[in-house]
């Protein structure tokens, strides 16, 4: 079925999921150590970037975020990757690193550009199981409303328990578990309206 | 715990990617037998829950702080398959939306988290389970089962990590990730054992449990040679999965072997555990150098670690039971 989108006014879905896909699995196969072609790589991801208008400051700031966790993976992974490739340790968690910080920027701009109703569609018809998409759909709905719900039970402790030093891990955990119980309260409630609404597990959306 | 993209080496990838892809839409369909229109709601209901709950930081150590990841409570709440669909959710969710766990990696991710931590960690709690029975059984089942999700979700990490490279690799990053998923682990082991019991003592019906399996009441007395038995083989299987490697007979011949004929860079090898920082004053206690203290370090974690979960499992049943034996009680009267 053709898409909708009028043309031109933006990149269908699709074709943003396959070409930062596409980068990423680029990035992963490049031999280590090939600095010329991850290079051009990174040109052609930042020509993308500056088109795309996204903050240049807070995907880097993202980028740092991760690097910790990356490093002390690249640490650990990097004697696989010196003893099969002649690079140096240092060289190879570097070519690690870097490579990874392509890949991590590519997802960054694709994140930033595609609302996720669109990126799900565009998985969808790239062959996501239905089940699973429409799950994915109904998880980025409620899950910001339970997070929202978890912090309004969070304030509503801090007002009730002042003097405390810090939260218990059994006040923590009591706060998980009465979000369970809330969460599934939902569902159960929900599920009833859509049922009501002629739910039969397909997803019907305007545009397909 | 969630694996970047590019850490991974590519036959690491294409392998766990088609295991992944193979468990989950499995999972789906049995999830979908059984729930139908319900899967998701349920499902999605589930994921979102298990998101929200990730946010909730867990005092660990001086400025370190752990979150609930949740694979092995949403098994015991919703079954394994479920389980399982409910974390590829939320990983297909943290890698597109939030960068985290790389895309190339997602399969490894839902090997370790899905597949190894709800539906292997389920492997572990059920049998606890009806062993012990009851409230109690859930209780410990719960527990002893995350600690053993996380334990083993990080040694299948560290053997793709290290899929492809060399022995004593392996060994280093497996003696890591065991170090610090120990900690973790235990972690995970009390947040779930808490909130297992808080559902127990408000909405036992949640929880899920075949026909048989009566969650209310507790048809066993006191617990007798049962428990002492389930521990005994869980103390077991961790001596297993983590003195396994000084189970192969002479270890290190390969090593020597290797060294004779020149086949392995003898002089080249870096010290084991020098690595991660070796240009730096290495991180690690000088006993930890050798591949043998490596070994013996990752055994000792996941003694330590299963002791004290087992611990805490059993302190945490006896509180439960007491303070709980006569709400239930006086319920039993009314009725």
């Amino acid at each position: 079925m053709p898409s909708p989108d009028r043309p031109g006014r933006r990149p269908d879905a699709r074709v943003k999921l396959i070409a930062a896909v596409g980068f990423v699995v680029a990035v992963v196969v490049a031999p280590p150590g090939s600095w010329r072609y991850l290079g051009a790589l990174g040109l052609g991801l930042g020509g993308v970037v500056v088109a795309s208008g996204v903050s240049i400051p807070r995907l880097f700031a993202r980028w740092l975020g991760f690097l910790l966790l990356v490093g002390f993976l690249a640490a650990l992974a990097a004697g696989r990757v010196a003893a099969t490739s002649g690079l140096s340790w240092r060289m190879a968690a570097l070519d690690l690193v870097a490579r990874n910080g392509l890949a991590l920027l590519a997802m960054m701009t694709l994140a930033q550009v595609t609302p996720w109703t669109e990126m799900l569609r565009a998985m969808r018809r790239l062959g996501m199981p239905p089940a699973l998409a429409s799950t994915l759909a109904f998880m980025h709905r409620y899950g910001f409303v339970l997070r929202d719900e978890l912090a309004r039970m969070a304030t509503a402790r801090r007002a009730r328990s002042f003097g405390r030093r810090g939260p218990g891990f059994a006040a923590l955990a009591s706060l998980i578990g009465v979000l369970l119980g809330r969460a599934l309260d939902r569902e159960e409630r929900v599920f009833a309206a859509m049922t009501a609404r002629g739910w039969d597990g397909t997803l019907r959306t305007l545009d397909d | 715990m969630h694996i970047p993209d590019v850490l991974l080496g590519g036959g690491a990838a294409i392998a766990t990617g088609a295991i992944a892809a193979a468990g989950l839409g499995y999972a789906l369909r049995r999830v979908d037998e059984r729930h139908g229109a319900r899967t998701t709601s349920l499902m999605g209901m589930t994921a979102a829950f298990v998101f929200a709950a990730q946010m909730v930081n867990f005092p660990v150590g001086p400025g370190v702080t752990g979150h609930l990841m949740g694979g092995l409570l949403s098994a015991v709440l919703l079954g394994p398959w479920a389980g399982a669909v409910v974390i590829a959710a939320v990983l297909i969710v943290q890698c597109f939306l939030f960068q985290d766990g790389g895309v190339t990696a997602l399969g490894a991710n839902f090997v370790n988290m899905g597949l190894i931590g709800a539906v292997g960690g389920y492997a572990i709690y059920d049998p606890i389970r009806r062993a012990l029975g009851g409230r109690r059984g859930i209780l410990i089942g719960a527990m002893v089962a995350a600690w053993f999700s996380v334990l083993l979700a990080a040694g299948a990490f560290a053997i793709e990590l290290a899929a492809g490279g060399r022995r004593e690799d392996f060994f280093r990053i497996l003696t890591w990730m065991a170090l610090v998923h120990a900690a973790i682990g235990v972690g995970e082991a009390l947040i779930t054992g808490l909130v297992v019991r808080l559902v127990l003592l408000t909405r036992p019906e949640l929880i899920e449990a075949p026909s048989e399996l009566e969650i209310e009441g507790d048809p066993r007395p006191a617990p007798g040679w049962a428990p002492t038995v389930a521990a005994g083989m869980g103390i077991a299987l961790a001596v297993a999965v983590f003195v396994s490697p000084f189970a192969a007979p002479d270890p290190d011949g390969l090593e020597y072997v290797g060294e004779k004929f020149a086949f392995l860079p003898s002089e080249e090898t870096p010290p084991v555990l020098a690595a991660p920082m070796p240009d730096y004053e290495a991180p690690v206690p000088s006993a930890l150098r050798g591949l043998d203290e490596a070994k013996a370090a990752t055994a000792a974690a996941g003694l330590i670690g299963t002791l004290v979960v087992f611990g805490f499992a059993w302190g945490m049943a006896r509180v439960f039971t007491a303070s709980d034996a006569r709400p239930e009680a006086s319920a039993d009267a009314v009725a």
